[in-house]
């Protein structure tokens, strides 16, 4: 026998306010959108950035920690060091993150007191990783990403304090230079690699995938790896080539992952074509769309292509990929916690049964022509066609939330 | 003494909550086998080493086996080779999970 994943798993209602709040921030970040002028708008402007920390702190980051509090015994087969500081993470991140926002959308001597918030959440969080991942004796894969991925995470935050004192006017930092620094920390090292590791855990698991090879996702992390350290490198030394060389590795790396999710597809056993596999088509098709736009901001340096890959970065592959995901996860942790003590004793449903289909299918279809068309506004600068797309992903983030609320609710 | 093919109709009461068929439609079982004391041994594999349910799919073939009259006890040996894999599981479960 092997360790004993479930002995470790946290309470499911350590974990719902992360799921509750993120999705609740989503609904927030999605129509906060109606703010933005597609026409004229710069990713360095306050309103731009303010909705990136809304949508990355809290939702994407919100969601992250939730599933990793679950996931974390899973993932290393060990408990955490301190389950309980899920408790105070997600006050501290939901409180930092409103801060921030407030800071960038309307008074910027917030940002370093909401960014220190969020400073505390976070090295909770980190340390808690840390101290877990010293009781495991044998690294894999995804472990090494979990711990590359909080190093960068500590590295990214730290960096954005500095960008936050910076733009409060309390220190004088070049801020552009340090943002690609902090982006790439952030955005690439945390968010993206740990995307790498929990796709290998999760995609096989949901999709029985078995027989594949790892090397694609193993090359994929050290590329990725490598592209934030030579642009962070770059953000504080002011070479530029070197930071053109880390954006170039970033999509190489991408590319790289995404052959590896391929593999994963093509050696899958379930073929259903159900909210959660639909939700992963509009995602990875997402992820090589912006790529592809990526690529070509190399070229000519059009800041709508990168506005736009951004968008789909955001919305549309993390978006849909965290969307897809809650339709499996959060069926799962009601079930374990509400159905699993009855089996054998009565009739339990089944986790597909817990997911409202008709909601589920609303959310993805208004989403999926929400985020197409908001992309393409930004795309050719129509704030019509933006607008016109955030007015349908806002109708698709409220089915979201009729969704995680009726799954939460099963009984 | 208890027949394999009894074991196996016993741990067929125990469905994957994920995927909704039972462990023996999926080919999760590889063998059982009882003595005359009616101690049991199931010797049973998971669809993926990260199965968060695993503690408790155990569990439940134990005590699904345990129900069974001449059975006293039972023992579960998890293994992981050979690896399961989709071909391993019956026409059925092969047929709806294609899609």
């Amino acid at each position: 026998m092997f360790a004993i994943s479930q002995d470790f798993a946290p309470p499911f209602k350590l974990i719902a306010p992360f799921f509750v709040i993120g999705v609740l921030f989503y609904v927030v970040t999605v129509v906060f959108g109606l703010a933005l002028d597609a026409e004229t708008m710069s990713y360095l402007d306050s309103a731009v950035l303010g909705w990136v920390h809304l949508f990355l702190l809290g939702f994407v980051m919100m969601v992250i920690f939730g599933a990793m509090a679950q996931l974390v015994p899973v993932v290393l087969e060990v408990g955490h060091f301190g389950v309980e500081f899920f408790y105070v993470i997600w006050p501290l991140l939901l409180v930092g993150t409103v801060m921030m926002a407030g800071g960038f959308i309307a008074a910027p001597a917030l940002l370093p007191y909401g960014g220190t918030i969020v400073l505390i959440s976070m090295m909770i969080f980190v340390l808690d990783i840390f101290l877990t991942l010293k009781k495991v004796e044998k690294f894999n894969f995804v472990m090494t990403t979990v711990v590359i991925a909080n190093s960068f995470l500590f590295m990214g935050v730290i960096v954005g304090i500095i960008l936050a004192l910076g733009y409060a006017g309390q220190i004088d930092v070049d801020i552009t230079a340090l943002l690609n620094g902090h982006v790439y920390l952030v955005v690439g090292g945390y968010i993206m690699i740990t995307i790498m590791g929990l796709s290998m855990i999760l995609l096989p698991m949901f999709g029985l995938s078995h027989g594949f090879s790892w090397k694609p996702v193993e090359r994929a992390l050290v590329v990725m790896s490598i592209s934030v350290i030579l642009v962070v490198f770059s953000s504080f030394t002011g070479l530029t080539s070197i930071a053109y060389l880390g954006y170039v590795l970033s999509i190489v790396s991408l590319f790289v992952y995404l052959y590896q999710i391929v593999t994963l597809y093509k050696t899958r056993a379930r073929k259903e074509h159900d909210i959660y596999a639909i939700s992963l088509y509009f995602s990875f098709g997402s992820l090589v769309v912006s790529l592809l736009m990526g690529s070509l901001y190399l070229l000519n340096g059009s800041e709508q292509l990168l506005l736009s890959a951004g968008w789909l970065i955001f919305t549309g592959f993390v978006g849909f990929l965290i969307t897809g995901h809650l339709y499996k996860i959060v069926p799962f942790l009601v079930w374990f916690e509400r159905f699993s003590p009855l089996v054998g004793k009565e009739k339990v449903p089944m986790l597909a049964d817990m997911v409202p289909t008709k909601s589920a299918n609303a959310q993805f279809i208004f989403t999926v022509i929400g985020v197409t068309l908001s992309a393409l506004g930004l795309l050719s600068a129509s704030d019509a066609l933006f607008k016109g797309g955030i007015s349908f992903m806002s109708i698709g983030s409220l089915f979201l939330l009729q969704s995680l609320m009726y799954m939460i609710r099963f009984r | 003494m208890v027949t394999k093919e009894e074991i196996f109709e016993a741990v067929s009461t125990v469905i994957d909550p994920e995927v909704g068929f039972n462990l023996v439609e999926m080919g999760l079982i590889y063998d059982a086998e009882s003595n005359e004391e009616g101690n049991a041994i199931v010797t049973m594999t998971l669809s993926t080493r990260a199965c968060p349910l695993h503690q408790m799919i155990v569990q439940w073939v134990k005590e699904a086996v345990e129900k069974v009259e001449a059975i006293s006890s039972c023992e579960v040996n998890l293994v992981w080779e050979p690896e399961w894999n989709i071909t391993m599981a019956n026409d059925n479960v092969k047929k709806a999970l294609g899609g």
